[in-house]
């Protein structure tokens, strides 16, 4: 393309900060949409983001609360990270989530009277081991038949959720109750207090152990060769001798492993007991932050911050600005199509037209 | 149990087969279209909502369904063509912008609801829904007429639409021209014609189609609009065009037996069989992964589709 004595020419490679920078523009036109948003919903533009920038970053009290939003989106921003490093579409982090959390209740429920500690690394193990299974299931359905990972997953997202509702309004109902929940965890099960004072609970350092696990496996590790190989071509590694079955499944796998460890974490740290509302779609937003972090474990703690802040932000919105906490959806959603588009714009750079 | 084979509800189950499938078949005879173009539409459930709104807000407002069945058409028109600048013109990977697509859509349609409604009061606004349209002298037949010739109009639409798609695709210069650009865009590109034109087309039909489909749910069925009431509908669209090996007859036989499933499953409901409703809730979910793994090894499938097409 010649334009001006300038042409378009395609990088080779998008260097690492070129990536930064276009996550950054990506946020700054989602931020342009949000205005016209808040106009929309007939509110003041200035006052909204206003009350969006104190009630996230505004205090301490409110970071640390931005913090608590941004603790499940670490861990499924780091679920997608894994299964999309291996081009295998996860779209059921949220229900692996759920797993993860009802495992918690079960594993709480039939040894209720283990120490603490024990306690604990009983129910985060019957939690990663919940998760797991809740992913292999779709991998093993394409490994085996070459069914689309998307749309089981998206399937598997409703199933579970029906399951949970089931056993909230029966087998697992508290029965000092007649809301949909569970009755709270043994106090060995509570992992709520990590900072006092704040919200912030032991999810937020398994979440960043995590994420230094993922980095150590997805470039440390044989398995992570091969996943990210898998990932770049699915043809080549398989005639490289990495079997696709083993890979596929040990992949979604361990995504739905720490989708489930996020779950755990929610219900340990923050409710107490299983619930149908412990998830505002953090699966769904995990993807979001996989990819606004672009498939990496720091880009995603920096990406799990900025959309725990959104999220934490629009809520404080929504108190002083009567704009719908909803428009957090949107800008997800806006996020992710910028990020896309301004992708493709990254490729390319602006060259001197020397020859002509 | 005996009561429970009735005739009458037999008929009713029968009858609901058909309007259930209605907003399935909408949706997955366009993404027939769709993918038969090269491009899988994994935004289909964030169009499928996006029309289930425009649909309720438009017949709320102007006081005329019509009206917003087709006001719901057209935003899914918008939306295909901006599924179609994404994989096309831009040529992004198709599935993250399927995703991308149905959080925006999903985001843009949730928040769009609550900024209308949720500052009017607690009460939820309703429509009068559709009225079924009885087919003069056929609705009158015995048990037929009542499962076949009393439905919505848009339910006979959509049926009569399956065999049009079909000429379409198979009888029709473009419709040739649309699934050569499937299986081999560099042949189409070759002969002088532009595959993105074609894609953007059935994006757009995708999108009209998926659009009429999601009114359907609001303004002949509910007759008003809540979060996600398109409830994976999309995904099981999309998994039906699978399972049905990209022919269009295969669809529809598909899309009835969901239908059934369904309306079997909202009978076994009203009717107090004694199994827990949520898994009753669950079957058509679980039935779609049952059915895209029996899927296995469909030869239909065009051979370009899900990748973009460069020029090299």
């Amino acid at each position: 393309m010649k334009l001006l004595g300038y042409r378009l020419e395609k990088r080779v490679e998008v260097s690492p900060l070129w990536q930064f920078l276009s996550a950054l523009l990506a946020l700054a036109i989602a931020f342009a949409v949000s205005a016209v948003l808040i106009a929309f919903a007939g509110a003041n533009v200035g006052e909204a983001f206003l009350a969006m920038a104190r009630g996230s970053v505004g205090s301490t009290s409110a970071f640390a609360e931005t913090i608590v939003q941004a603790t499940p989106l670490i861990l499924t921003g780091l679920a997608v990270t894994v299964a999309f490093r291996g081009r295998l579409w996860n779209i059921g982090a949220e229900g692996q989530f759920f797993a993860g959390a009802m495992a918690v209740f079960w594993a709480s429920a039939i040894l209720p009277n283990l120490p603490a500690l024990a306690m604990g690394m009983w129910v985060f193990s019957a939690a990663i081991l919940a998760g797991s299974i809740w992913g292999a299931i779709p991998a093993f359905l394409k490994a085996r038949f070459g069914s689309n990972e998307v749309i089981v997953t998206v399937m598997m997202n409703f199933i579970i959720h029906f399951i949970l509702s089931y056993l909230l309004s029966g087998p697992w109902q508290d029965p000092a109750s007649s809301f949909l929940q569970t009755a709270k965890f043994p106090a060995t099960a509570n992992f709520s207090r990590l900072i006092t004072g704040t919200r912030i609970h032991l999810g937020l350092g398994i979440a960043l152990v995590t994420a230094v696990v993922v980095w150590f496996l997805l470039w440390k590790t044989t398995l992570g060769y091969e996943i990210r190989a898998y990932g770049i071509n699915a043809l080549a590694s398989k005639f490289k001798g990495i079997p696709p079955m083993r890979t596929i499944i040990l992949t979604l796998a361990i995504s739905g492993a720490i989708a489930g460890l996020a779950g755990a974490s929610e219900v340990t740290g923050l409710h107490g007991r299983l619930r149908l509302d412990i998830s505002t779609g953090y699966g769904f937003t995990g993807i979001i932050v996989a990819l606004l972090g672009r498939l990496h474990p720091v880009g995603v703690i920096l990406a799990a911050i900025v959309m725990g802040a959104l999220v934490n932000g629009s809520l404080a919105m929504q108190i002083t600005s009567g704009v719908p906490i909803a428009m957090a959806f949107v800008i997800r959603g806006v996020v992710l199509v910028a990020l896309l588009t301004v992708e493709v714009l990254a490729q390319y750079r602006i060259r001197r037209h020397i020859d002509g | 149990m005996v009561e429970f084979f009735q005739t009458a509800i037999i008929i009713s189950v029968l009858a609901g087969m058909i309007r259930i499938a209605t907003p399935l078949l909408f949706a997955a005879l366009g993404e027939l279209v769709t993918e038969r173009s090269g491009v899988l539409n994994l935004g289909l459930e964030g169009m499928l909502q996006m029309g289930a709104l425009v649909g309720f807000l438009v017949s709320f407002q102007s006081g005329n369904l019509w009206v917003g069945v087709l006001a719901a058409g057209l935003a899914g028109i918008i939306l295909g063509l901006f599924m179609a600048w994404m994989v096309s013109t831009l040529k992004l990977d198709q599935v993250v912008s399927g995703l991308a697509l149905n959080l925006l859509s999903g985001g843009i349609t949730f928040y769009w609801f609550r900024v209308k409604f949720s500052s009017a009061g607690t009460q939820m606004p309703n429509i009068q829904i559709f009225k079924f349209g009885r087919i003069p002298v056929l609705s009158e037949l015995p048990y037929v007429g009542e499962i076949l010739f009393s439905q919505h109009w848009l339910t006979y639409f959509v049926f009569l639409g399956a065999p049009l798609v079909w000429y379409f695709l198979y009888k029709t210069r473009i419709g040739l021209q649309l699934r050569s650009t499937g299986e081999n865009p560099r042949a189409v590109d070759m002969k002088g014609l532009s595959v993105t034109n074609h894609q953007y087309g059935a994006l757009a039909f995708g999108g009209f189609m998926a659009g009429l489909g999601g009114s359907f749910l609001t303004v002949a069925s509910a007759g008003m609009f809540l979060p996600e009431i398109q409830a994976g509908r999309g995904w099981i669209a999309i998994a039906l065009v699978i399972f049905g090996n990209w022919v269009p007859w295969r669809i529809v036989v598909g899309a009835i037996f969901f239908g059934f499933i369904e309306a079997l499953q909202l009978a076994l409901q009203a009717h107090n069989v004694n199994l827990p409703h949520q898994l009753l809730l669950a079957l058509p979910y679980i039935l779609t992964i049952i059915a895209l793994t029996a899927a296995a090894g469909r030869s239909r499938e065009p051979l370009h589709l899900g990748f973009p097409y460069k020029r090299e």
